[in-house]
């Protein structure tokens, strides 16, 4: 198996994940683009007999929080001209631009980061608490302990408390 | 009057749990409604994420990412310095056999090539195909191909793996054709230092994949060659 066969193996994998990152499935796919083509330049930095998928998952991690940084930088440098010439359809523009949006993905959105990306990887993504940490550099403690404050948010955001 | 926590309940249903303290959760859950009631709210949870993402990779690649999987697998052994791979010979078999694998590519070089794509798929022609048709490598004769081994095919079938100053791969019979399995690029010019035996790795991994039980002697190649390959 090719590096890039062995990747388009787990291709459906790491949209997935990709999409519980994003706010939405086009972000999902333009994230998921970005992290593919980072990988094929970093190719080298690959050690075969390693687990591919974990790798993935890590860049992807990097390329959604750089481009977090980079949205929230730009955001802050555009948001006073913006705000100024879109009073009240900014909300409209936002709805017509990433339609249907379902709770689920509404919830995952509102939830910080660094908890989102710990419940894609362990609830969407199946990663155990050991693996998950790895992908994440973090200890296993920390892990569960978002882990914890993820899925209180979700559960007061989705309405699932009984 | 129960020691179970949140984070042992999201544990359980992580499946993370060791079976003591799972035995354990689960004999407080089976006393306390409310405790099983947060466990069923954490389950279901779960569910709902899994279940709300799972169509996606279940949906087909898109396009524009399998073409760049693609695009990148076909430039590796034709555009891509490749000094830093330490095990270089087994990527460029590989990017060779997934050119062959995705299909992508005319190889032929001409209608008088050694190859040329039909149907869909490479087959051998010219003196390629003459020397996979009557040449026996138990009896080598001087020629632009070389016949590596003769062998059975998991699921029936015989190839030939061959080797040449341009070209060196794998062939197997498909009807009248030779289909062509792997193609690389061959030995170069015969040079005094380089040993005649020396098969190709890349050549060597492909028969290992196709190869069912040992490659032919040289009676079970003739008969073969008798026969028409069939």
């Amino acid at each position: 198996m090719s590096f890039e066969s062995d990747l388009l193996a787990i291709l459906p994998r790491l949209r997935r994940f990709a999409a519980s990152l994003s706010r939405d499935r086009a972000d999902g796919d333009d994230l998921c683009q970005a992290a593919l083509e980072k990988a094929l330049r970093a190719r080298d930095q690959w050690q075969p007999g390693t687990r591919l998928d974990s790798w993935m998952y890590r860049i992807m991690r990097n390329v959604w929080i750089d481009e977090g940084r980079s949205r929230q930088r730009a955001a802050r440098t555009f948001a006073p001209e913006e705000a100024g010439e879109h009073v009240g359809h900014a909300g409209d523009q936002d709805v017509e631009a990433h339609v249907m949006l379902s709770d689920v993905d509404r919830a995952m959105h509102a939830l910080p980061d660094e908890q989102r990306e710990a419940i894609a990887l362990v609830l969407v993504e199946g990663l155990s608490y050991k693996e998950a940490s790895e992908v994440l550099g973090i200890p296993m403690g920390t892990l569960t302990s978002r882990l914890v404050r993820g899925r209180g948010a979700l559960i007061e955001l989705l309405g699932e408390a009984a | 009057m129960t020691d179970i926590d949140e984070a042992m309940l999201i544990a359980w249903v992580d499946g993370e749990l060791d079976e003591v303290t799972r035995r354990r959760v689960d004999r407080a859950v089976a006393e306390d409604p409310a405790l099983a009631q947060r466990l069923e709210t954490h389950r279901r949870l779960r569910a709902r994420l899994s279940g709300h993402y799972a169509p996606v990779a279940a949906e087909p690649v898109p396009p524009t990412m399998r073409s760049l999987l693609e695009d990148s697998a076909k430039l590796v052994p034709f555009a891509r310095p490749a000094p830093r791979w330490r095990n270089w010979s087994i990527g460029g078999a590989i990017a060779a056999s997934l050119v062959l694998g995705l299909g992508i590519g005319r190889i032929s070089d001409g209608p008088a090539g050694p190859v040329t794509v039909s149907n869909g798929v490479m087959v051998a022609q010219g003196q390629l195909a003459s020397a996979l048709n009557g040449q026996l490598a138990s009896a080598q004769q001087e020629g632009p191909v070389r016949i590596g081994l003769s062998f059975q095919r998991k699921g029936g079938g015989w190839c030939r793996s061959f080797e040449g100053s341009t070209l060196s791969g794998v062939a197997c019979r498909e009807g009248e054709d030779w289909q062509v399995e792997q193609l690389i690029p061959g030995t170069g010019p015969a040079t005094d230092y380089r040993q005649a035996s020396s098969t190709d790795d890349r050549i060597t991994a492909t028969v290992e994949a196709l190869i069912e039980g040992a490659p032919a002697d040289a009676a079970e190649e003739a008969a073969a060659k008798a026969k028409g390959w069939r």
